[in-house]
């Protein structure tokens, strides 16, 4: 017995109370434990959620440790042109975001444009790996080309993009107006795939001024982005009207330069972002606008923040109202006719159908702007590749029914944003990258290049996925993970806008961004869903001290010392330990 | 100084002039004010103590028992079903030897809901290893709780302290606040013999297996043994430096009594006033109270009854299916008196769930006694309308 312990004098020698006689580590209360906790990293839902495949909780992490120009390059792994989908992606990583459970989703869009204009003020290294032989064409420079050409110039491929239009940029050029996305930072993305030794050829239309063929024969492999740019028609009597137009091609010539007249009264038709831009360059060209949808606000495919901002400026919406007729006067459209709906039952999209309710309605319009969605008139080209209306069927990894014709972005079957397109340029990159080199990979090891479900990690791929992450779980963390006790509410940081009045009086972009110092501090409130940041937080909790830190970061577990209470997975804030019941 | 003070407050003055070092205490009907005061102490200064919130009393029974386990002095108060959620703590406070003192509002225990006083919640702790001791009046329990950490210290017990339930708990009374420089010279600070060092790392409270429990135990028993002896002296202590004492039991006029009545707690008071009575009027009736119940002052309670005729037990408290506990206990102690000098044990139930107890009621324990030649039941229960 230590001389410190006092015992009772006696035969006893035994101390009043039940004192171990060396230190605590004489009590292996490891021997109680029925479950063993582990540290797993999991997949934040932004990652899984992101159409690009961006690393955003990764970024997020470097952000939180100052980390800024490695949070740049890890954004640009993946992301050729982040200053772009800072301003105009509809961010499905946002309202993925488990944040939103406590004070708002983190505005992942943000810091993604704070480092996307960071990146043309100090531009990061470019990644190449050594040069290869075969030579890719990619028709089209939209988000898809530019991606597809990106990552395939880093994997050390010589690629060249054919591109109809005058300059580079596809839709992003053609179809948003610079008040959304200003020419400049356009260009300057741009610029950065150009710098990766990508050949970008304007002014040349495939098919005919080159025609198909030579591109299949003087090529390895052609990858198909020419977008969708015919504007669905309607299906009404008077559509042909002078004065009905399809917006697209009203945006297109904004874009350009052009302010068409449109009289002083503009009906736009549709619900998307193609509806936004048509009804929000039309207010600054001076009309008095109303958007007809047939369905209702919330089920408007637009992002939110643009049905915001046209609201603000003064655009009047009328919901549940479908086109019938355009009346003429004098030869020209004064109005058009819509029928009243009411919402039925859901249809194959999942939101519930417009239904006729035999109530009918006039809008009065100078001008009618019609965008209910575009497609693809390539198939006229390429009769033998398998496709539908909606545009050319690919596999996971862009490859159509044709060997070495690949295709991306709106041209295919595949959903059509500018995050998808940048995700769908990425998957056929490396299935041209596989097919050439002849790699026989299987769907494990495409797998193993994904968070959860989401899109591939060209980083990955390359092999030199900068983050290390501790014996990686591929499930994602749902709120129910994160200990929401751990945090302290922040609201979100919002970006300051110009005033609509004077938004509307020219193209000015309208949303300002954050600052760099607001954006770092928007990072700061990235939970980092699933993965260690070494917080401690296990290590203050756990009853036993049965954690340390480990040499060179991270923890070790004594298992001779945790009963297996849990407590540490428990207050874990992101969730990113587990119990099992397997033998440590 | 005198102050006028509630019981709940004098509690409250007891454990700031005994320097308490740790409080955790979650809050409950009719306790609350202690709770209330001592955070206001620390709150504005006048304690040095570091206050715990938690959610529940097996919470705070648990905090204040870490808290003792380094060495430091550590309060807590409760009441009824708070009281009964801290029972698996109470045994762990008693078998660890920490010197915790709780002050319990009596209260009794649901169902049916009720807030008012019995003493069923204390009793139904008397096994678990702590001292009981059940105050009568105002002075009494700030005297008490000061004494009561001395007695905790001595011998390594925990101590709990009862006030009946708004009888006391929210009764005003004077009260001569003993001067705090007197109370440290009277109460230093706590020296624990064993604690929690981070220094000296050890496991407390481990496995101890069947060749050393049963020597654990039997020194938890010892030191209970020692407590009325211990308490007697710090109570000299007290007299001599503040002119008061209470001891474990009290006779009141009980010289040459052919019956005398045992009480616990607020109702020593109605019958000492009856006693008065009584006694004016030539009866040769007395009182004994009796303020300790854990350990039992068998020794005491004999010396005192020894020869008595006939004793009136008075239980505010019911063993279902037994009867008065008090009396249980008191038959138990006085069984080995020879018969002649062993008085017949009479065992009244009363005043539960708060039911008043009058002089009116204690004249009717009086003439049931005296009526019975012997006791024909265990319990008689008093004011009941079957």
């Amino acid at each position: 017995m230590p001389e410190h312990i006092p015992t009772t004098p006696g035969p006893h020698a035994v101390p009043e109370v039940a004192v171990s006689t060396t230190s605590t580590l004489a009590t292996r209360t490891g021997s109680w434990k029925y479950q063993v906790p582990a540290y797993h990293d999991r997949v934040a839902p932004c990652n899984a959620r992101c159409p690009v495949g961006i690393d955003i909780e990764g970024y997020m992490n470097l952000l939180r440790e100052g980390r800024v120009d490695e949070a740049r390059d890890l954004l640009l792994e993946e992301n050729p042109l982040p200053a772009v989908t800072g301003r105009v992606c509809h961010h499905p990583c946002e309202s993925a975001c488990n944040r939103r459970v406590l004070d708002g989703a983190v505005a992942v869009h943000a810091v993604e444009r704070m480092l996307g204009d960071l990146a043309h003020t100090r531009p990061a290294p470019v990644v190449k790996a050594p040069p290869r032989d075969e030579r890719v064409a990619i028709v089209g420079s939209g988000p898809a080309g530019l991606a597809c050409a990106y990552h395939l110039a880093r994997m050390g491929y010589g690629v060249t993009i054919f591109e109809a239009a005058a300059e580079a940029g596809g839709m992003l050029r053609l179809g948003i107006p610079e008040f959304r996305l200003p020419r400049d930072v356009l260009d300057k993305d741009i610029a950065r795939v150009s710098a990766h030794g990508v050949e970008i050829t304007c002014g040349v239309q495939v098919g005919t001024d080159v025609p198909w063929s030579e591109l299949t024969a003087g090529f390895d492999a052609v990858c198909i982005s020419t977008g969708a740019h015919t504007s669905r028609a309607l299906g009404v009597p008077g559509e042909d009207l002078p004065g009905v137009r399809p917006g697209l091609a009203f945006l297109r010539d904004v874009n350009a330069g052009k302010r068409p007249d449109l009289g002083r009264r503009v009906v736009v038709v549709g619900g998307g972002n193609t509806a936004m831009d048509c009804a929000r360059s039309a207010m600054r060209l001076g009309a008095t606008v109303t958007v007809a949808y047939r369905r209702t606000r919330e089920q408007m495919p637009a992002i939110k923040e643009e049905i915001e901002d046209a609201m603000a400026e003064g655009a009047e919406f009328v919901f549940l109202a479908a086109p019938v007729e355009f009346t003429a006067k004098d030869g020209r459209v004064n109005a058009m006719v819509c029928e009243r709906m009411a919402l039925g039952e859901p249809d194959a999209s999942g939101r519930r159908r417009p239904m006729p309710t035999g109530e009918m309605l006039t809008l009065e319009a100078d001008t009618v702007l019609t965008a209910i969605g575009e497609s693809s008139a390539l198939r006229n080209f390429f009769p033998d590749v398998e496709g539908g209306d909606s545009g050319l069927r690919v596999d996971a990894l862009g490859g159509t029914s044709r060997d070495l014709l690949f295709a991306s972005g709106d041209v295919t079957d595949l959903d059509r944003t500018v995050a998808d397109a940048l995700g769908a340029g990425k998957r056929a990159a490396i299935g041209i990258d596989r097919h050439l080199r002849h790699h026989k990979g299987d769907t494990a090891e495409l797998n193993a290049l994904r968070f959860a479900d989401g899109n591939l990690s060209a980083a990955r791929w390359a092999g030199r996925d900068p983050v290390r992450r501790t014996a990686p779980a591929n499930t994602v963390v749902t709120p129910e993970h994160v200990n929401l006790s751990q945090f302290r509410r922040v609201p979100r940081h919002g970006e300051p806008h110009l005033p609509s009045d004077r938004a509307v009086q020219g193209f000015d972009e309208v949303n300002a961004g954050l600052g760099t110092a607001e954006a770092m501090d928007e990072a700061q409130r990235c939970f980092n869903c699933g993965v260690c940041t070494e917080c401690d937080v296990c290590l203050i909790y756990c009853p036993d001290a049965a954690i340390s830190r480990a040499p060179g970061g991270a923890y070790v577990i004594a298992m001779d010392y945790c009963k297996g209470c849990g407590l540490c997975a428990a207050e874990c804030p992101r969730g990113a330990i587990t119990m099992s019941q397997d033998r440590p | 100084m005198k102050k006028v003070m509630v019981g709940n407050h004098a509690v409250a003055w007891g454990a700031r002039l005994a320097r308490v070092e740790v409080i955790s205490a979650y809050p409950i009907t009719p306790q609350t004010q202690v709770v209330e005061k001592l955070s206001e102490m620390c709150a504005d200064g006048t304690l040095a103590a570091r206050f715990i919130k938690v959610e529940s009393e097996h919470s705070a029974m648990a905090a204040v028992i870490g808290a003792s386990a380094t060495g430091v002095r550590a309060f807590t108060a409760s009441s009824s079903h708070g009281l009964l959620y801290m029972h698996e703590m109470l045994h762990w406070a008693g078998g660890a030897r920490l010197p915790v003192v709780l002050a319990n509002i009596n209260r009794a225990v649901g169902a049916p809901w009720n807030i008012w006083t019995d003493q069923n919640d204390s009793l139904a702790q008397r096994d678990t290893g702590w001292v009981q001791l059940y105050c009568e009046h105002n002075q009494e329990v700030v005297d008490t709780t000061i004494m009561a950490f001395k007695l905790a210290e001595s011998l390594n017990v925990p101590v709990m302290l009862m006030l009946d339930g708004f009888y006391l708990s929210h009764t005003a009374e004077a009260v001569d606040v003993p001067d705090q420089e007197m109370v440290d010279r009277f109460l230093p600070k706590r020296e624990a013999p064993y604690r929690l060092d981070v220094e000296r790392p050890h496991a407390f409270g481990g496995l101890v297996k069947p060749d050393a429990y049963m020597e654990m135990r039997w020194m938890q028993q010892e030191a209970m043994r020692e407590v009325p002896e211990t308490l007697a002296a710090i109570e000299t202590d007290w007299q001599r430096m503040f002119g008061r004492s209470y001891g474990a039991v009290e006779s009141y006029r009980t010289e040459d009594a052919e019956l005398v009545l045992v009480t616990s707690g607020t109702v020593t008071s109605t019958a000492r006033a009856v006693v008065d009575q009584r006694r004016a009027a030539g009866e040769r009736i007395g009182l004994l109270k009796v303020k300790m119940f854990r350990p039992f002052p068998s020794a005491q309670v004999r010396e005192a009854l020894t020869g008595v005729p006939c004793v009136a037990v008075l239980d505010r408290n019911v063993s279902p299916g037994h009867g008065g506990i008090f009396a249980e206990e008191l038959r138990s102690a006085l069984y080995d008196l020879p018969h002649a000098e062993r008085p017949e044990v009479f065992g009244f139930v009363l005043g539960l769930g708060g039911r008043d107890i009058t002089p009116a009621v204690i004249d009717d324990v009086i003439a049931q006694a005296r009526a019975g030649k012997a006791p024909t039941r265990e319990d008689i229960w008093v004011g009941v309308n079957p």
